[in-house]
């Protein structure tokens, strides 16, 4: 006899997507249909009817809650106008825009405050309806629904927003909410609508859990149907642990996932720390036990205090204490701290060592906790041998698993995501692979972890994970620790001379390159070779170019510097590598998932008055072998102006990188761009010309092989 | 249990199946003694969500079997009528007998 197998996304779909109302007994009275003989499409149509009635009666069960929602959220445009008003308004205003010029953080959190007071208010009110009505709801679960609240609001908010922004042309072409609030309440066009989305789903989200589930108003029970309807409320813990295998699964891996976040979040403290200037192996030891230690500790208390929860379903009764569930994540955890570091660094190493964390985290937590994961269960009959026949074949065909082609293409893409720089996409995919290879691999053990056997196992397999952490740790401190300081020492100097001209003495050639180790440059400025016979100075010795009746253009050659450096710096730093070449002679790129940022500059030793000058030309030379969209920006900006304006000139592509023009140079293109000049602007006249390359994608982590030869400065 | 509450269709024939049904009224049973008086397929998800609201409403009670290979390893839910729901089923009866006698010209016609 073969056995037939029910069509395995049915099987996913009724075990996953009903509501947690929908017992067991439903998928067994299926399945002893099916093998009875029934079809897949019958099986198929069973799933569906079980999901939508299940899904029906949940949506009926909080007919309340949804109806209250949507009454709620009618004044939602309203509530955003008078926010918007209390942002910019009045003494609050100002004071909310003084905190977001100097702590955006803090703007941010009034900002979520200030919306979730609307969420706060209908979530007590919906409280106080229930208390009056005589189903008062538990304080815990309001308690949660208050907290739920914001941290549902805040990413529905966010996607909302950029799908306006997104969409706004397209979608609301002209809109506006009405003028008076009570016309915003009434609104129901489609930005309006939009608007609520965020309230509506946070309010739901939050108090779905919370609501009571009503008998129905149609059938008026007694007492003691009410109090049978009720009993498991009062006693939900105790059925959780005993009834719900579910629940437990989902708790446990929602243990071990809030220690990783508390792990992950301990070691990104940790790199926010300032980092001693010289460090010696000693230090870099102690520093790496330091990380590992507070990301295992961190971990270890996220998850305590959620096993520790009122609504955990093992505070009273679990299968197994604490320490050893705790043991047996901490040899994940304990390689976080290293992947955050990596990451930090935006290496390609954190993704490495997400995916052993991952894999570690989860083999350790299949193969301990197979007693909740994979229970024993009794081998169906004509599955596997036959007991007559000690040779016979299995009778049981392989099911078809999904898992490996989902385990392939996660490695594809997580290698697509390393080749453009994308180190975080990258990390998530293979932690993501790794997990799942980890978990399709390994075999449960079927012990229970309350055992000292278990207990010891798990001590080992720590100990063998905190060893190769330390270490690699201590290679990531070692190795990227340079970059973010002459980032920051970048900055600072940036900081203080704002305002200062000195900028071309003080970068120290060399300097950097000693400290930074792995990190490359942190910036670089480029020196033109010098002409070897120049017979006209490149300025002009008078005390103003293009001074009145001169008729011909004056002629600038390049001899200024080009800089590169990554966002957010906007100039070299103090170390900034320097070196003659232009960017023809030497290859320039970034080693991180940074784009380059490169300008050219020119000083003019005299100034030209704006009026005089009609349109500056600037000839480059063009060696760039990749087709893209690469255009140039002219700036012009008056040293001698308090705050060094500038004026800005627009941009002109460079025809002879484009893709419609483009063709593999043999020898260097030369090509002009015009960028005309109005008479009048935010500066009177100007003593330095800056040239912005602004590349397409292609070209922003590798400078583009163009060179700017000279300008030409036409008299009006 | 106040006696102003009446069965509705489906809960009135899934309460007579489980009756007739006795000992062995668990999903499957029931689903098929419907589909045999009824003449066409039903739902075994829609047959637990009603059994789940007669339940609630202590006109049945259930309790979990043993599981079986078969059901891969899943247990049955055997449910029986309660008195409340013997009461229920013997109301809703008279109230609708009551009622047809009241037309004897339909009854003429249909006998």
């Amino acid at each position: 006899m073969r056995r037939r197998e029910p069509p395995p996304l049915a099987n996913w779909m009724l075990e996953h997507l009903p509501s947690g109302d929908c017992d067991e007994a439903l998928g067994g009275d299926l399945l002893e249909e099916f093998q009875a003989g029934r079809s897949d499409s019958w099986y198929r149509r069973q799933v569906l009817a079980a999901c939508l009635v299940s899904w029906t009666g949940s949506l009926r069960a909080r007919i309340s809650l949804l109806g209250f929602a949507l009454v709620w959220c009618l004044p939602v445009p309203a509530w955003m106008v008078l926010c918007e008003r209390i942002e910019h308004a009045g003494a609050v205003g100002r004071f909310w825009q003084m905190t977001e010029a100097r702590f955006w953080p803090g703007a941010v959190a009034m900002g979520l405050t200030l919306h979730s007071t609307f969420l706060w208010a209908g979530i007590l009110l919906f409280c106080l309806g229930h208390r009056f009505a005589g189903s008062p709801l538990r304080w815990e679960k309001i308690r949660r629904a208050l907290l739920l609240a914001p941290l549902i609001f805040t990413p529905v908010f966010l996607v909302v927003f950029v799908l306006l922004a997104l969409y706004w042309d397209a979608v609301f072409p002209n809109a506006l909410l009405a003028a008076s609030p009570l016309r915003q309440m009434a609104d129901l066009h489609l930005l309006a609508n939009a608007l609520r989305v965020p309230y509506f789903v946070a309010f739901l989200g939050a108090l779905w859990a919370a609501a009571p589930r009503p008998l129905r108003a149609s059938q008026p029970l007694d007492a003691e149907s009410v109090l049978t309807e009720f009993e498991p409320e009062f006693d939900t813990l105790a059925v959780l642990s005993n009834l719900a295998p579910f629940a437990l699964r989902r708790f446990l891996v929602f243990l071990a996932a809030a220690g990783l976040v508390n792990a992950m979040i301990g070691g990104y403290l940790l790199c926010r720390l300032p980092e001693p200037h010289s460090a010696t192996l000693a230090s870099l030891f102690l520093r790496a036990v330091v990380h590992v230690g507070v990301g295992v500790l961190a971990g270890a208390l996220g998850s305590w205090l959620y096993w520790k929860h009122p609504s955990s379903p093992l505070r009273d009764g679990s299968p197994g204490s604490f320490a050893p569930f705790a043991l047996i994540c901490a040899a994940g955890w304990v390689w976080v701290p290293p992947m955050v570091v990596f990451a930090d660094q935006l290496s390609a190493g954190a993704a490495l060592i997400a995916m052993i964390g991952a894999f570690v985290l989860v083999s350790g937590l299949r193969s301990a906790t197979g007693f909740v994961f994979s229970p024993a269960q009794p081998l169906p009959s004509g599955v596997g041998y036959e007991s007559d026949g000690l040779f016979q074949e299995s009778l049981q065909r392989p099911r078809a698993d999904a898992f490996g082609y989902l385990i392939a293409v996660s490695l594809y893409a997580a290698g697509a995501a390393l080749v453009a720089h994308s180190i975080f996409p990258a990390i998530a995919l293979l932690a993501f692979s790794a997990a799942l290879f980890a978990w399709k691999a390994t075999v449960p053990s079927g012990r229970s972890f309350e055992s000292l056997e278990e207990t010891r196992r798990a001590a080992l397999r720590l100990g063998l994970q905190v060893i190769p952490a330390i270490l690699v740790t201590i290679w990531a401190l070692a190795g990227g620790a340079g970059h973010r300081d002459l980032a920051a020492h970048a900055d600072e100097a940036n900081a203080v001379d704002e305002n200062s001209s000195s900028q071309k003495n003080s970068p120290k050639p060399g300097t950097g390159l000693a400290r930074n180790g792995l990190g490359g440059y942190e910036s670089l400025i480029l020196w033109p070779f010098p002409e070897k016979k120049q017979l006209l100075p490149p300025i002009l010795q008078q005390n103003s170019l293009l001074a009145p009746g001169t008729r011909e253009p004056v002629v600038l050659r390049f001899n200024g510097e080009y800089w590169f450096v990554q966002a957010p710096q906007k100039r070299p730093g103090p170390e900034a590598h320097q070196a003659s070449g232009t960017p023809i002679s030497v290859d320039i790129r970034a080693n991180n998932a940074v784009p380059l940022v490169m300008d050219a500059h020119q000083n003019l030793s005299a100034p030209v008055p704006l009026a005089r000058c009609r349109e500056i030309e600037v000839e480059i030379e063009n060696r760039d072998n990749k087709a893209g969209s690469i255009s140039l920006a002219l700036l012009l900006t008056d040293a001698a102006a308090p705050h060094k304006q500038t004026l800005y000139l627009g941009q002109q592509p460079i025809v002879s990188t484009d893709s419609t023009h483009f063709s593999i140079k043999q020898s260097p293109v030369f090509e002009t761009l015009r960028f005309p000049v109005p008479p009048t602007g935010s500066i009177r006249k100007f003593s330095e010309i800056t040239v912005l390359v602004l590349p397409d994608v292609e070209h922003m982590f590798a400078a583009p092989k163009i060179a700017i030869q000279q300008f030409k400065l036409f008299p009006r | 249990m106040t006696d102003r509450s009446y069965l509705g269709e489906f809960e009135l024939m899934l309460l007579l199946a489980v009756i007739h049904l006795g000992d062995d009224a668990y999903g499957v049973p029931i689903s098929r003694e419907l589909e045999a008086h009824r003449g066409r397929s039903v739902a075994v998800g829609s047959v637990y969500a009603a059994l789940e609201r007669l339940e609630a409403k202590g006109l049945v009670a259930s309790s979990l079997g043993d599981p079986t290979p078969e059901r891969g390893g899943k247990a049955k839910r055997y449910f029986c009528i309660t008195k409340e729901g013997l009461r229920q089923v013997h109301e809703t009866r008279r109230v609708l007998t009551s009622l047809w006698e009241t037309i004897p010209d339909f009854r003429l016609q249909e006998s």
